[in-house]
C-alpha cells in the first residue's frame, strides 16, 4: 500500500510538472513602436515601448536631435478619450534619449498624447489560442487519466483501469494533433493593423472575421498653412470622411517631404493634431511654390504617396548643406542604377529604421511641383541574426558605405538628396543625376 | 520475449515515422528554368539561404546551342521590401556558360532575380529561407 501512495505521488508530481510550465509562453505580443515626430520647433523620436502586464506601466523614451530646443513635455495616457495618467518628461539641451513612464489599466486601443501630438497604439490582451488550450488541455486530461489509472490499478482494479488508460490515449492524440497542426492555421486579422481596433476586438483576438480584403479606399491630401505650421487635411476617396486609421510604417505616420522652388528639401513627419488632421512646422521657409508629397499606409494594407503644392510666404532660405564622397554608376533610362554614398566614418545611426534615404524628385523641366516621378529609396540596416527588434537610434555602428540601387524610369534631369543620421543630427547630401535615355531594351 | 520484441519493433516504427514526420526540411538548391522570346536561361544558386550566394547560369539559344553575348548582368530585387540592390555583371566561363559571384541576398523572403543578355530578359522567382 505505502509503493502504491509513492508511485501515486510520482505520477501526481509528473502531471504537475508537465501543467505548470505551460502558463509561462504565450505572453510575448506586441514590439516596440517608433515613431518620428515633427513637434513644434522639435525633431522626436517617441518610442513606446512592448507593453508587459496589464495594468501596469508603459516606458516611453522620447529622442531628441541636435538643435532641439531644451523644455518640457507632458505625456498622457487616454483610453475612448479619458485621461489615466500623465507624465512630465524634461527634455535637455543635449540630444539623446529622455523616459516618462505612464500607466495603462486595460488592453485595448489607447492614445498616447506628446503636448498637443496624438499618437494612436493598441495595448494586446495576453490571450492563449484554441489551439494552445487545446493542446495544454489534452496533456493535462491525459495526466488526470493516468493519475485515475494508476489509482484503479493500485485499488487492485485491473480492467477497469483500462477505461481511463483509454482515455489517456486519447487525451495525448488531441493534444499532439492540435500542437503538430497549429503552424498550419492562418494567423487571424490583427486588430490595429488589418482591423480597427476595439476594446472587444483586442481582448477576443481569435475572433474570425468574414472580411478577406482589408483594403482600404485611397486618401485626399489637402494642404494649407496656418502660420508657420503646414496643416494637411486627409479625407476619404470613397466616403468624404476623415482617415483617422494611419498605420505606422518605416516609423512614421507620414513621411512628408517638402522641395522648396530652389530645389531645397526637407523630410518632416507630421503630428496627428485631430482625426483626419495633421501639421508639421515649416522653419525659415522659402518664399514661393513648395512641392509636397505624403507617404502614408492606410490600416488594411498599401502605402499610397499623395503628392501636393503649397504657397509659401517666407524669405530664408537654409541650403541642404550635407556632404558625402558619392560615387554614381547612372545606368539608362530603366536600368537599375547605383549611388554610393561614402560618409567616412563607421558611426552612421539609424533614422526611421533604416541606414539611408534617397528622395528622387524628376525629371525636373521647370519647378519640382510638375515632375512626374518622386520615389523615395532606402538603404537597409542588415539584419542581425537573432535580434528581432530593430536598432534604436543609440547604436551608432552603422556606415560608412550607404549603397542605394534604383532604376530611373525616364531620362533627364533629377534632383536627389542622400540623408542619413549621425550625431543625433539627419545630415542632407543634394546632388543633381543625368539619366540617359534607354536603348531599346526589351521589356520581357 | 515474442512480446517485447513486437514492443520494441512498434517503438521502432514509432519512432523513425515520427522522424520522418518531423525532420526539417530545407529548401533544396534546384535549377530554375525561364525563357525568354530567343533565350532560355537557367539559374542555379549555390545556396537557398540568406546570405552570400552565387550563381550558376547557362544560356542557351532556343535550338540548345550555347547563347553568344560578352556580358550578363544580374539584377536581384525584393519586391515585398521595395528594394534593389546593385546589379552584377559576369563574363563567360566558356560560351554559354558565366558564373556570377558574390551576391549579396542579404535578407530571407522571396527574391526576384532579372537576369539579361543583350537585349533579352527574365525574371526568375527565387525563395531563400
Amino acid at each position: 500500500m505505502k509503493r502504491s501512495v509513492a508511485v501515486l505521488l510520482l505520477a501526481l508530481g509528473a502531471v504537475l510538472g508537465i501543467a505548470a510550465p505551460a502558463q509561462a509562453d504565450g505572453a510575448q505580443s506586441g514590439a516596440d513602436l517608433h515613431v518620428a515626430q515633427t513637434l513644434g520647433d522639435r525633431d522626436l523620436t517617441v518610442i513606446i515601448r512592448r507593453v508587459a502586464e496589464v495594468p501596469g506601466p508603459v516606458h516611453v523614451d522620447v529622442v531628441t536631435h541636435a538643435g532641439s530646443p531644451p523644455g518640457e513635455i507632458t505625456l498622457t495616457a487616454r483610453a475612448a478619450g479619458a485621461a489615466s495618467s500623465t507624465a512630465k518628461v524634461v527634455l535637455g539641451a543635449g540630444p539623446g534619449f529622455y523616459s516618462g513612464v505612464v500607466q495603462v489599466d486595460r488592453p485595448g486601443p489607447w492614445e498616447l498624447a506628446v503636448d498637443e501630438a496624438t499618437i494612436p497604439f493598441v495595448v494586446p490582451a495576453l490571450v492563449s489560442s484554441p489551439w494552445e488550450n487545446t493542446t495544454y488541455g489534452g496533456f493535462i486530461a491525459a495526466g488526470l487519466f493516468l493519475f485515475a489509472a494508476l489509482l484503479l490499478a493500485a485499488l487492485g482494479r485491473p480492467r477497469l483501469a483500462l477505461v481511463p488508460t483509454a482515455g489517456l490515449v486519447a487525451g495525448v492524440a488531441v493534444a499532439v494533433t492540435a500542437a503538430l497542426l497549429s503552424p498550419s492555421i492562418p494567423p487571424v486579422a490583427a486588430p490595429g493593423t488589418q482591423l480597427d481596433p476595439t476594446f472587444d476586438n483586442v481582448n477576443d483576438p481569435y475572433q474570425r472575421t468574414s472580411a478577406v480584403d482589408f483594403s482600404r479606399p485611397p486618401v485626399n491630401l489637402v494642404p494649407t498653412m496656418k502660420d508657420d505650421d503646414l496643416v494637411l487635411s486627409l479625407t476619404d476617396g470613397s466616403s468624404g470622411r476623415p482617415v483617422d486609421d494611419l498605420l505606422v510604417h518605416d516609423s512614421a505616420f507620414m513621411h512628408l517631404v517638402v522641395v522648396s522652388p530652389s530645389g531645397q528639401l526637407r523630410h518632416l513627419h507630421p503630428i496627428r493634431t485631430a482625426p483626419g488632421e495633421y501639421r508639421a512646422r515649416l522653419r525659415a521657409s522659402e518664399q514661393g511654390t513648395h512641392a509636397i508629397a505624403a507617404e502614408i499606409a492606410r490600416r488594411g494594407g498599401g502605402v499610397q504617396l499623395l503628392r501636393s503644392s503649397i504657397d509659401v510666404s517666407g524669405s530664408a532660405a537654409r541650403p541642404d548643406d550635407g556632404k558625402a564622397d558619392l560615387k554614381t554608376e547612372i545606368r539608362e533610362a530603366g536600368r537599375p542604377s547605383t549611388i554610393t554614398a561614402g560618409f567616412g566614418r563607421r558611426d552612421l545611426q539609424p533614422w526611421l529604421g533604416m541606414l539611408g534615404h534617397m528622395i528622387v524628385v524628376g525629371p525636373v523641366s521647370g519647378s519640382p511641383v510638375t515632375a512626374p516621378i518622386w520615389a523615395h529609396v532606402h538603404a537597409m540596416i542588415p539584419p542581425a541574426p537573432g535580434m528581432p527588434d530593430k536598432p534604436d537610434e543609440s547604436v551608432a555602428a552603422y556606415g560608412p558605405d550607404v549603397p542605394f540601387t534604383y532604376s530611373f524610369p525616364l531620362p533627364g534631369k533629377y534632383l536627389v538628396w542622400i540623408q542619413v543620421e549621425r550625431d543625433y543630427s539627419v545630415v542632407t547630401v543634394p546632388t543633381v543625376v543625368e539619366v540617359p535615355a534607354g536603348k531599346g531594351v526589351s521589356e520581357k | 520475449m515474442k512480446r517485447s520484441v513486437l514492443v520494441a519493433l512498434a517503438v521502432v516504427v514509432a519512432v523513425v515515422g515520427a522522424l520522418i514526420v518531423l525532420w526539417p526540411r530545407g529548401v533544396e538548391a534546384q535549377a530554375h528554368l525561364a525563357e525568354s522570346a530567343q533565350l532560355r536561361f537557367v539559374l542555379t544558386p549555390a545556396s537557398t539561404k540568406s546570405g552570400v550566394n552565387s550563381f550558376d547560369l547557362r544560356i542557351t539559344d532556343r535550338a540548345g546551342n550555347p547563347a553568344q553575348g560578352d556580358e550578363v548582368v544580374v539584377e536581384p530585387a525584393m519586391p515585398q521590401m521595395g528594394h534593389a540592390i546593385a546589379p552584377i555583371t559576369a563574363g563567360p566561363l566558356e560560351p554559354g556558360h558565366y558564373r556570377v559571384g558574390d551576391v549579396g541576398l542579404f535578407m530571407a523572403g522571396q527574391w526576384e532575380i532579372t537576369v539579361s543578355l543583350s537585349a533579352e530578359r527574365v525574371v526568375i522567382p527565387l525563395l531563400l529561407t
